[in-house]
């Protein structure tokens, strides 16, 4: 398959890919090196359990002493999902209404390559673009064991993939509605505010009955919303991550389509 | 014979209300370089962003090279190099990478015609497009555009930038094109521009088509002007009368007027008015397309 706009697209942004990741891969690497000095504190735990609706409000609960429950309270249920977010929604509203707004759209989609396959090369850019923080993150794992955090190999492979397809449905979204309304405001808008109802509703189920409810309702919540770190990501939560993500794109499809190209 | 490159049936496309380009139709022949005038903001890019599919028409069709632009099969693209009236490109990426992507994305192998058009139009290809004038960046343009010696060109204000050494060698360029057998769709609001080289014209005012025939066609029905000089004051109202006649400027002593049509009746009346002075213009299409335009034109999306 030719590759060019896919590989366009990540010439385009690779800079702050590389950062993101880097950035992350630090990031992470100072958690999992500091991990040694907190693992024996059990005022940590004490302080999430007297504050629970706080602790939610980031995506902690329970113990976050124990090597799934430290990784988790400071990467996979708060910073993981919003820097990989910030690169999926940035991407998918720049794919197609982005570059429409600047007028290099056009120049690619007077190429004979046909609107799907130019759907299909953006999409797997955006698959790719998912994977950064993930991967980076995983890779800033693989010291600690000499700090003592072994955080579940299988596990941890798990939340990462659960963690690339959350960020690659919202990718999509905002690859959809860039599509169909060729404004990287509405993309860029919609994208983020359903992310931050998605994260809040998977954050504080716990705490809110109400949230509780509908808690089903949130990729957050098939993603990292459930203690995946600990529990592992089940097959279903998965498949509901990968179903979004395919049914997104493929609304993409017509929406492409239709979209008048400056 | 193969079928016209450009055939344009009854096309109109409208955003919301408005009507940029409203029941349009023209063909253009292989082999031709064909002009495509207007006012800007007249239509023209709304034109052929409908003939290369980026747009899709409200009614009527198109066919490019016998295919239907609207229609999700994009092959027709292979024969068709475009270069747009503002042309965007990854400001980042020198104009070297631009090339190498553009051809890889075009499937070119063969780029000792790319390389030769780059070093005919002198273009720095080592810079980021950034640094690059709006001229230096037009070539890259040129260069995208012709690099694959597409069956049909459609230029969207060329020379938009380049100075006028190089506006030349791109009109021989395209000179070389046509005699390739080739054809051109050149779109511009400049009659300078397009008189140079084009065989045929279509202007198009406010959405639609109000003129549409060969330059030959064109200089023979122009106007031409005439200026009268007298010793004394002169009423030129037996001139405004005669058909074919418009007084441009009549100012007691010196009377200047456009006329087109056989000369006999004009030249009758004149010479009932006994002026000191006759001097008579040949056909101006400039005075033509100044009236085509009118001057209540306006921009649009």
């Amino acid at each position: 398959m030719n590759a060019d706009v896919l590989r366009l697209d990540l010439r385009l942004r690779r800079r702050i890919l590389i950062g993101t990741a880097v950035g992350a891969a630090a990031y992470l690497f100072l958690i999992v090196a500091m991990y040694p000095s907190f693992k024996h504190d059990t005022s940590l735990d004490a302080m999430i359990a007297a504050n629970p609706t706080a602790a939610a409000a980031f995506g902690v609960t329970g113990s976050i002493t124990s090597p799934a429950g430290w990784l988790n309270a400071n990467m996979y249920a708060n910073f993981a999902p919003l820097l990989a977010l910030l690169l999926t929604i940035g991407y998918g509203a720049a794919a197609i209404a982005g570059q429409d707004a600047d007028g290099t759209l056009g120049m690619v989609a007077n190429t004979p390559l046909s609107r799907l396959r130019l759907l299909g090369q953006k999409a797997t850019a955006l698959l790719l673009v998912s994977l950064v923080v993930p991967v980076a993150s995983y890779a800033a794992c693989l010291p600690g064991p000499h700090f003592g955090l072994d955080p579940g190999w299988g596990r941890l492979a798990g939340i990462s993939l659960a963690v690339t397809l959350l960020a690659f449905d919202l990718g999509a979204l905002a690859l959809l509605v860039g599509a169909a309304t060729g404004s990287r405001g509405a993309a860029l808008g919609v994208a983020s505010a359903v992310a931050g109802a998605a994260y809040l509703v998977a954050s504080l189920a716990p705490v809110v009955s109400a949230f509780h409810r509908i808690r089903w309702l949130s990729p957050f919540t098939w993603a990292v919303g459930s203690d995946q770190l600990a529990t592992g990501v089940t097959i279903g939560e998965a498949g509901a991550l990968l179903g979004l993500g395919v049914l997104l794109v493929a609304a993409s499809v017509p929406a492409l389509e239709r979209l008048d190209i400056h | 014979m193969s079928a016209a490159p450009i055939v344009v049936d009854h096309l109109t496309k409208s955003f919301g209300t408005s009507r940029a380009v409203d029941d349009v139709s023209l063909t253009v022949t292989e082999g031709q370089v064909f002009g495509f005038l207007g006012p800007n903001g007249a239509g023209k890019s709304t034109t052929i962003r409908c003939l290369l599919g980026l747009y899709r028409p409200t009614s009527g069709r198109a066919a490019v090279l016998g295919h239907d632009p609207a229609a999700r099969d994009r092959s027709f693209l292979w024969d068709v190099g475009y270069l747009p009236g503002e042309l965007r490109l990854p400001e980042q990426l020198t104009g070297a990478d631009i090339l190498r992507r553009f051809a890889s994305m075009r499937g070119l192998r063969d780029t000792a015609y790319q390389r030769q058009l780059v070093a005919r139009l002198g273009a720095d290809l080592t810079r980021p497009l950034r640094t690059l004038s709006k001229g230096n960046k037009q070539k890259i343009g040129i260069v995208l555009a012709l690099m694959h010696r597409p069956r049909l060109l459609v230029l969207d204000e060329p020379t938009s930038g380049l100075d006028p050494l190089l506006q030349d060698e791109f009109l021989t360029l395209l000179r070389e094109t046509v005699e390739d057998g080739r054809t051109v769709l050149l779109s511009s609001h400049d009659l300078d521009e397009v008189q140079r080289i084009v065989q045929r014209i279509a202007v198009i005012k406010e959405g639609r088509i109000v003129l549409d025939d060969t330059i030959e066609a064109l200089r023979a029905s122009a106007p031409r002007t005439i200026e009268l000089t007298f010793d004394r004051d002169t009423d030129a109202t037996a001139l405004a009368a005669v058909p074919g006649v418009t007084v441009r400027t009549a100012t007691g002593r010196r009377v200047t007027l456009s006329h087109t049509g056989p000369p006999g009746p004009v030249l009758s009346v004149i010479a009932s008015l006994q002026p000191e002075t006759i001097t008579a213009r040949p056909a101006d299409l400039d005075e033509l397309f100044l009236r085509l335009y009118g001057t209540d034109d306006k921009d649009r999306p």
